[in-house]
């Protein structure tokens, strides 16, 4: 009899042990753990939550029609607006809060140059000058429009 | 008990584990042959990178940043750029000042260069992951569209996945203290755009795109040219694909 009573409190132990994990276990574990797979299923939600910087290219189009037109039939057809003029959701959700960026003429052959200049690394098709022969101290969209390079 | 029950029973316990132990693979083989992973979810998503193309510019690390907000000072990168330059000697060179966010000066000595060119980099968001199976608490893990992505609030920072990742593609938050990588812009593909990056690269030389759609840009790019993973001997099957790459890119 006497033994039985011992194992009786073990197994008591082992209970509280037992129903104290699941408790803690219950506690910590995040609500949405396991849902999809080994993680927390809300943290796809939080990330797919992070606020937008680039509004991307089909935001531009319906109020800068014109540049949008000169730019669809040349050679920079492939770069996006904010390539250039910098991440702009701010402005597309309110037009005036932001103006977007745009190279200023002093600035300009550095900003072209970051593509244009002559490297020996770039693909030997892609178009480049060297910036300090080529006409010095002009600014490269007097001869080059931006929207509309020739 | 006598022999023969036991031979008798030892026979068919052994052909029974035997069953299973072929079994198991060959249903395996057949899901994939008839379901390739990246053909099990709609969307499903990849990543293309057209060597060729790439100039070197660094939009692409300059918009990666400021969408994610990505730490400004070097060595904090989700995407960077490198170079490779090839001398006549056979010295081999990579450099990425700055991860290529500011551009690259012309390389010295251009006489003895036999060939120069740039290599994107970025996650490859492995289909079998090292990342994602270090991960001790189930922080680091794979979306149902493919994408590997970092719980925040879940990391402990133990850095575990940064060191398991061959590509060198996860750094640790100054900021956070937890493990950050690129995301593919989740925030973005889920909401129909382009990541930053694609958006940002004026020469075409990223592509992004559905895997599981059969007429899609990135699906027709991967049927028609002839493309690479890095490191294939690792086993991680990256979704990260490129086009003309050079023997000597690690």
């Amino acid at each position: 009899m006497k033994d039985i009573r011992h194992l009786l409190h073990v197994a008591a132990a082992f209970v509280v042990v037992i129903i104290g994990f699941l408790i803690a276990r219950h506690l910590v574990v995040p609500k949405s753990f396991g849902r999809i797979g080994h993680y927390r299923a809300d943290a796809v939600d939080e990330i797919k939550a992070l606020p937008l910087r680039y509004a991307g290219e089909q935001a531009c189009a319906p109020c800068h029609r014109a540049q949008a037109k000169a730019k669809a039939s040349s050679r920079h057809k492939g770069i996006r607006c904010e390539s250039c003029h910098g991440a702009l959701q701010a402005h597309a959700e309110a037009p005036s809060s932001l103006k977007p960026a745009k190279p200023k003429e002093g600035e300009m052959r550095a900003f072209c140059a970051r593509c244009h200049e002559k490297n020996l690394s770039r693909p030997a098709k892609f178009p480049q000058v060297d910036p300090r022969e080529h006409n010095p101290g002009v600014a490269c969209s007097q001869c080059h429009p931006p929207h509309q390079p020739k | 008990m006598n022999r023969r029950h036991f031979l008798r029973t030892a026979a068919l316990a052994v052909a029974a584990f035997a069953g299973r132990a072929v079994a198991a693979p060959l249903a395996a083989a057949e899901k994939f042959f008839k379901e390739p992973p990246w053909r099990r979810k709609k969307p499903y998503w990849g990543y293309a990178v057209d060597v060729a193309k790439c100039i070197g510019c660094g939009r692409c690390v300059d918009a990666c940043k400021t969408e994610n907000d990505v730490p400004r000072e070097p060595f904090y990168f989700r995407t960077w750029v490198e170079r490779y330059v090839l001398r006549r000697t056979g010295e081999v060179s990579v450099d990425s000042p700055n991860g290529g966010l500011d551009g690259y000066p012309a390389p010295r000595e251009p006489e003895s260069i036999a060939q120069s060119f740039f290599v994107p980099k970025l996650c490859g968001h492995c289909e079998n992951s090292p990342c994602e199976q270090v991960c001790p608490v189930g922080a680091s893990f794979k979306t149902v569209d493919g994408v590997v992505l970092v719980d925040r609030k879940y990391c402990i920072g133990c850095r575990y996945c940064i060191q398991a990742c061959p590509y060198g593609c996860r750094y640790f938050h100054p900021e956070l203290q937890v493990a950050d990588k690129c995301t593919l812009c989740y925030h973005r593909i889920t909401k129909g755009l382009q990541p930053a990056c694609v958006e940002n690269c004026p020469t075409g030389a990223r592509m992004f795109g559905d895997l599981s759609d059969p007429e899609s840009a990135l699906t027709k790019f991967r049927e028609t040219e002839r493309i690479q993973t890095l490191k294939p001997h690792m086993g991680t099957e990256p979704k990260l694909v490129y086009k003309g790459l050079h023997k000597e890119v690690r």
